[in-house]
């Protein structure tokens, strides 16, 4: 790899760059708000980028991180499937063996032409509420293949010619996809959005000519990838092995699913190599990741680590080099497996393992691992609705798995999934209880739940809900009940997913970690979250955060004692505890004596 | 009672260091009076202002207040106190279960990557946060009545805990308020004289969370507010002043005093919400057209904000702070955008090799290193004074002088390792920040649908001369206006606002099955909640009022509703609902480049705004048109982009209407500077603004 790039033109660089990320943006905000389902448009589960006409990732602001990486495998399979693409065309592509994420996510391809010359390919990509899968569920956990999946596959499928719909596309769907008319408004919401990038990449093009922003995408790879050298180079020289692991789910992968990272930290040659292939073949089961969740996944636990406003595109890629096995759980599967629950699940997992790998390089490198699992409160919830006789189907994103500390903050509260990274909206308990026949019982954090640490990670949630009147069905794909996110250079590791069944008479049962379970009037569910794990000693923690922790019910005063070492004495105002600080430096020394004893 | 006839009308802006007073009187003339703001007694340097003022007329202060029709006042009161937090010790009171509204918010942050920041911390503090045992569902039963014991040990707690407000959001209180209701009971008969807020009368809209923000947000000002205007009002009575005082607001009108003590949140964010307001009168009396684009260039941000057919342009979505980490305002207020680029903020260079503007801005303290104060880092001011745009013995009518050469040194490092010379490297900074600003325009105009070559721009702001030419260019903008008054738009606003009320009420229905009776009754309420209001100013305003009906509208499964304007409301009383379904789809079109005609519309708000015009003699006043040519007071090499160019100074005070000036040149101004590009031009209008445009 050459060192030596012409310089970058800083001025016109910064211009353009600043007007792609401005289309971007607007395809977000379009696809946004004209989408029905809510799993778009509350939940934000999708993502809008540019690809070049030679497929490299352009632009992906505000995408969710596990979505937005692959997205040039997308744009190669449309090129190499069609040899006549044309202005006015417009793709449609979920398959997971030819650069999709997973089958849920339909996502739009737009060749953008200017003068006759394809250079652009506008991407949205967006989660469907349903994909006309066997179950009513878009994370089928226990297909064994994609037939049991169900999901209609559309491998770069031409749905416009000339600006005009290919009427039978359209039509096959709405007799295949459940709530066929919530559909068909996120299809041309998401259609929408790439439409709008075409319009505005054009005019760009006709303001600057072909040529400067042909030269203007060579020099924007290169600075995004020069900002990425300098990034790598600030790093340790290492080799990492770092392992992790989903759950066991009974009858679906009884052993859980082994993970391993491989990663060399090269500065001389700022090159990072994250090697997957000593992992497991392909499960008969949804968890497969597909190739494009294993970039995003592990790219995303690098940037996580790394400064936050590096670009993430094809420039900057270059500097990450992946070594991806074929038939892989995670790589590349094989054709049958199914990848329904790619995004999250094992993904989740790996940008956990990626981010802690990268925090063993030293102080101040790296993340904490994240709360991780799709529990009660991110379930896909079905059944019928009394005041108008219609089936529903959605999937509620009110859980609250904690985020990860880090070396300079505590973990992030409303992180959700690591392949989200909080960047997903929730779910507004008055709107869920409109839209659904359904009542919460309590929706809150756990106090004291958060993982330890120097930087501690943020306490996970507790929900609880049933449905009123009819019964509803409750689906979904649970991680994090055996293993907990791990904390990170000493610091404490999160707490564990725990799910319920509350029957009618108050008792309760628990839940395996994959549920599928009906519910009756008067019985409800219950699910706590994964809390993130904690960031160096708890020792090491400023003692001014741990008592505002405590005055402000994060922690619990039996753990800023116990586990802290802070000594909290009364004295404070409004009856509030102040720290002792003579007390809390000798019973630091004496836990630190006691943990190294 | 309103009293219309036609005197003297006063507005005052206070701001963080400034008090602008603008005293019009029936012709429209105007005539400004400045003073620091008084923070222990705003009273003082307002009538320090009001004097001077008044002065310049030929009256005494007594004279000018006892024959002024109207007072309004516009603070920033409640906003500081909102951002340094120095609010009211306020207790939130929310359904048992669901203590942490406030805290988990609805998700989203800027950067996914970005773990270098703590959470935000909640409007509210958890330990002032308090459950309570009560219930109701969407469907407006209670399967849990208040339960009076768990409320009064509550109240108990508050009491012993000194809390100052109280803040009460139930869940589904806007199905069903009577738990809300008994709340307020029981805290007007344990705690008399501790003010609260109730949500459901504060803003009845479905989501707990921007429900319970606002409710927080009105609770924890009114202790604060209500003393500060109370206070005001009596100081304003004290000096002669008996008609009515209006208070400035945030969907950009005027309101009665009583109302803003009675909920004061709808003074946050007033000051930029009356920009807007200039700008549809300035581009009326330009002739401009009702669609304009308003941008105020200040020191550190710039905010956007539209004019759509002459209508301002509301949002939902309005944040105290960042979005996502700030506290959502909740309640519905003009649509402003803003951005942190102006003329304090710094350029550099990144580790990438490519030229960056802000977001770090060097404030007013030490400030740009032109101003001589200490500065070092390269802003956007350094260079424009580089580029020789300023007056550098006389910049601000002569206020202050500038150091050229601090400019330049501060820009040499940036300009060395980009290998430009300084004045390239100046203009590369100037163009990033004007980027920055047509992506903030780019973003509104897309949100609400405009198109900014149809519309009119105009700009105010201290630093809005520097760059509004290039911006409207790159736009497509034709038409531009930099009115005389651009450094004090709020204050210009405040003189040009109708007095604004809203009533909002929930009631979720659809085109399919539309519950045709439910409606016209919440119609019919809002609209008679607004009438009582309206009676009690008298025949004169009734004469001028006007009431306008809005339906949050959204396709059926859809969460964003889009305001669909009612027309008409008599056919929906018959059920006939298809107007209102056309004027959705066009709304929705409009905004998204597409329909479904297909689809059932769900109605989930319904909103009704009355408005009372107020007169103004605005645009009265036309002076005498000027012939020829515009006189030249000093030449100043300056730089446009390619190569130095001995270019024209005027002073604003020496040109007239009909002055017509074609670029390159400079207009100075006492409180701005207007940087006139080759290629454009800028005429004096009869009414004594700068109309520009391209050539």
């Amino acid at each position: 790899m050459s060192e030596t790039k012409p310089a970058i033109d800083p001025i016109l660089t910064a211009v353009i760059s600043n007007r792609i990320d401005g289309i971007v943006r607007e395809m977000t905000n379009t696809l946004l708000r004209a989408a029905r389902s809510a799993v778009i448009n509350s939940a934000r589960d999708f993502s809008c980028g540019i690809c070049t006409a030679d497929n490299q990732l352009l632009a992906c602001a505000d995408g969710l991180p596990i979505h937005s990486f692959g997205a040039s495998l997308q744009t190669a399979t449309m090129c190499r499937l069609h040899d006549d693409i044309a202005e006015g065309d417009a793709f449609l592509h979920n398959d997971p063996f030819t650069g999709n994420t997973h089958p849920a996510d339909h996502t739009f391809l737009v060749p953008v032409f200017v003068e006759g010359e394809h250079l652009f390919t506008a991407v949205a990509k967006a989660h469907q509420a349903d994909i006309g899968n066997s179950l009513p569920t878009t994370y089928h956990v226990t297909a064994k293949d994609i037939y049991e999946e169900g999901a209609l596959i559309f491998p770069a499928v031409r749905i416009q010619r000339n600006y005009e719909m290919n009427k039978d596309i359209v039509r096959m769907c709405e007799a295949r996809i459940r709530a066929p008319a919530q559909w068909h408004g996120d299809f041309l919401a998401g259609l929408g959005a790439a439409r709008i990038a075409e319009r505005r990449l054009k005019e760009l093009c006709a303001k600057y000519g072909n040529d400067v922003v042909k030269s203007f995408v060579t020099d924007w790879l290169n600075y995004s990838e020069q900002r990425m050298i300098h990034a790598v180079r600030r790093l340790p020289a290492a080799h990492v092995i770092n392992h992790g692991a989903h759950d066991p789910i009974e009858g679906v992968i009884p052993d859980g699913i082994p993970i391993k990272v491989d990663m060399a930290i090269d500065p001389e040659a700022a090159l990072i190599t994250v090697d997957l292939r000593d992992n497991i073949d392909n499960v008969d089961c949804g968890l497969n990741v597909s190739e494009a969740c294993t970039i995003s996944a592990v790219l995303t636990g690098i940037f996580n680590s790394l400064p936050p406003d590096i670009p993430k595109n094809a420039g900057t890629f270059r500097r990450v080099r992946m070594l991806l096995g074929e038939g892989k759980v995670i790589g590349r599967p094989s054709f049958p497996h199914s990848c329904s629950v790619a995004t999250t699940n094992v993904a989740d997992r790996l940008v956990n393992c990626v981010g802690a790998a990268m925090a063993s390089l030293g102080e101040g490198h790296g993340v904490a691992e994240g709360g991780i699992g799709m529990g009660p409160g991110m379930a896909v919830i079905s059944g019928r609705d009394p005041r108008d006789g219609s089936d529903y189907v959605n999937q509620l994103i009110i859980a609250n798995n904690g985020g990860p500390a880090s070396s300079r903050a505590d973990g992030w509260v409303t992180y959700e999934l690591p392949d989200g990274s909080g960047l997903t909206y929730r779910d507004s308990v008055e709107i869920d209880e409109l839209k659904h026949p359904m009542r919460f019982h309590h929706v809150r954090l756990v106090p004291g739940s958060g993982g330890a640490g120097r930087f501690r990670g943020s306490p996970g949630g507790d929900v609880a809900y049933g449905p009123i009147d009819q019964p509803m069905t409750v689906i979904f794909p649970c991680d994090g009940q055996v293993t907990p996110p791990k904390g990170v250079r000493g610091g404490h590791d999160g707490t564990r997913a725990v799910a319920w069944h509350i029957r009618a008479d108050g008792s309760t049962a628990p839940l395996p970690p994959a549920t599928n379970i009906t519910l009756q009037p008067g019985e409800s569910i219950r699910g706590l979250d994964c809390s993130g794990g904690g960031y160096g000693d708890p020792l090491d923690r400023d003692p001014a955060r741990v008592l505002r922790d405590v005055i402000e019910h994060w922690e619990t005063p039996e753990r800023a004692e116990a586990i802290y070492g802070v000594a909290l004495v009364s004295g404070g105002v409004d009856g509030e505890p102040v720290v002792d600080a003579e007390a809390t430096a000798a019973r630091r020394a004496a836990l630190k004596a006691a943990h190294s004893a | 009672m309103i009293d219309t006839a036609l005197r003297f009308r006063i507005s005052v802006d206070t701001g963080g260091t400034f008090t602008d007073v603008l005293v019009t009187d029936g012709d429209g003339r105007m005539t400004i009076g400045k003073a620091l703001t008084t923070h222990g007694r705003i009273f003082n340097g307002m009538r320090e202002a009001l004097t001077v003022a008044a002065a310049e007329i030929g009256l005494s202060l007594g004279d000018l207040l006892a024959r002024t029709g109207l007072f309004t006042y516009g603070t920033t009161r409640a906003t500081n106190a909102t951002v340094t937090g120095k609010t009211a010790r306020t207790a939130l009171l929310v359904t048992r279960g669901f203590p942490d509204i406030l805290v988990l918010r609805e998700g989203g942050r800027a950067n996914a990557h970005d773990f270098s920041r703590d959470f935000p911390s909640p409007y509210i503090p958890r330990r002032h946060t308090f459950e309570v045992s009560e219930r109701t569902l969407a469907d407006g039963s209670r399967p849990q009545p208040l339960d009076e014991a768990d409320a009064r040990r509550v109240i108990a707690e508050l009491a012993a805990g000194g809390y100052e407000a109280v803040a009460v959001c139930f869940l589904w209180s806007i199905a069903d308020a009577a738990n809300e209701i008994c709340m307020g009971e029981l805290l007007d008969e344990v705690l008399p004289g501790v003010p609260y807020t109730l949500s459901h009368r504060l803003l009845p809209v479905v989501r707990e969370y921007r429900r319970a923000s606002a409710t927080a947000i009105d609770a924890s000002l009114k202790p604060l507010m209500q003393e500060h205007l109370r206070g005001l009002e009596q100081d304003l009575r004290a000096s002669g002043y008996e008609n009515d005082i209006l208070v400035s607001t945030t969907v950009g009108g005027v309101m009665l005093i009583e109302e803003l003590i009675a909920a004061p949140i709808h003074t946050v964010k007033s000051g930029p919400a009356m920009a807007p307001v200039a700008a549809a009168t300035y581009s009326g009396i330009e002739g401009l057209g009702d669609n304009a684009i308003v941008c105020d260039t200040g020191g550190t941000t710039f905010d956007v904000g539209l004019v759509r057919d002459g209508e301002l342009t509301y949002s939902r979505d309005t944040w105290l702070g960042p979005t996502w980490t700030g506290h959502l305002l909740g309640i519905s207020s003009v649509d402003i955008r803003s951005i942190g680029a102006g003329g304090g903020s710094i350029g550099w260079l990144d580790d990438g090799g490519m030229l960056r503007v802000g977001p770090q801005s060097a404030g007013s303290e030490p400030g740009p290193a032109c101003y001589g104060r200490g500065g070092t880092a390269p802003t956007i001011s350094d260079a424009a004074c580089v580029l020789g745009y300023f007056n550098p013995d006389a910049f601000l009518g002569g206020r202050m002088t500038l150091d050229v050469q601090a400019a330049r040194d501060a820009i040499a490092p940036l300009a060395r390792r980009m290998g430009r010379d300084i004045e390239e490297t100046a203009w590369g900074m100037i163009s990033i920040a004007n980027e920055l600003m047509i992506k903030a325009i780019h973003e509104i105009t897309i949100a609400e649908g405009v198109n900014p070559r149809e519309s009119t721009i105009v700009a105010g702001g201290g630093a809005a001369g520097i760059n509004i030419m290039p911006i409207a260019r790159e736009l497509g903008c034709e038409k531009v206006v930099l009115p005389k008054a651009a450094s004090a738009l709020s204050a210009a606003g405040m003189q040009f606002a109708d007095i604004v009320k809203e009533e909002t009420a929930t009631l979720i229905t659809s085109s399919a099955g539309f519950e045709a009776a439910r409606v016209t009754a919440v119609l019919d309420d809002l609209a008679g909640r607004l009438r009582a209001f309206l009676s009690t100013l008298g025949p004169d305003a009734a004469v001028r009022a006007d009431i306008a009906f809005i339906a949050e509208a959204r396709y059926l499964g859809q969460v964003w509703q889009l305001d669909t304007p009612i027309a008409d409301p008599t056919p929906l009383a018959a059920g006939e609902v298809s107007d209102l379904v056309e004027a959705f789809h066009r709304v929705h079109e409009r905004v998204f480049a597409v329909r479904d005609p297909g689809s059932p519309v769900e109605f989930v708000n319904w909103k009704a705004r009355l408005r009372v015009a107020l007169p103004t003699g605005a645009g009265r006043r036309r002076l005498a048109i000027a012939t020829g040519t515009p006189p030249v007071a000093a030449t100043r090499r300056c730089f446009f982009g390619e190569g130095a160019v001995e270019t024209p100074i005027h002073r604003g005070a020496d040109l007239a209407p009909g002055h017509r000036i074609e670029g390159p040149a400079i207009v100075e101004e006492a409180t701005t500077t207007l940087v006139v590009y080759p290629g454009t031009a800028a005429t004096v209008s009869p009414t004594g603004n700068y109309l520009l445009s391209c050539l």
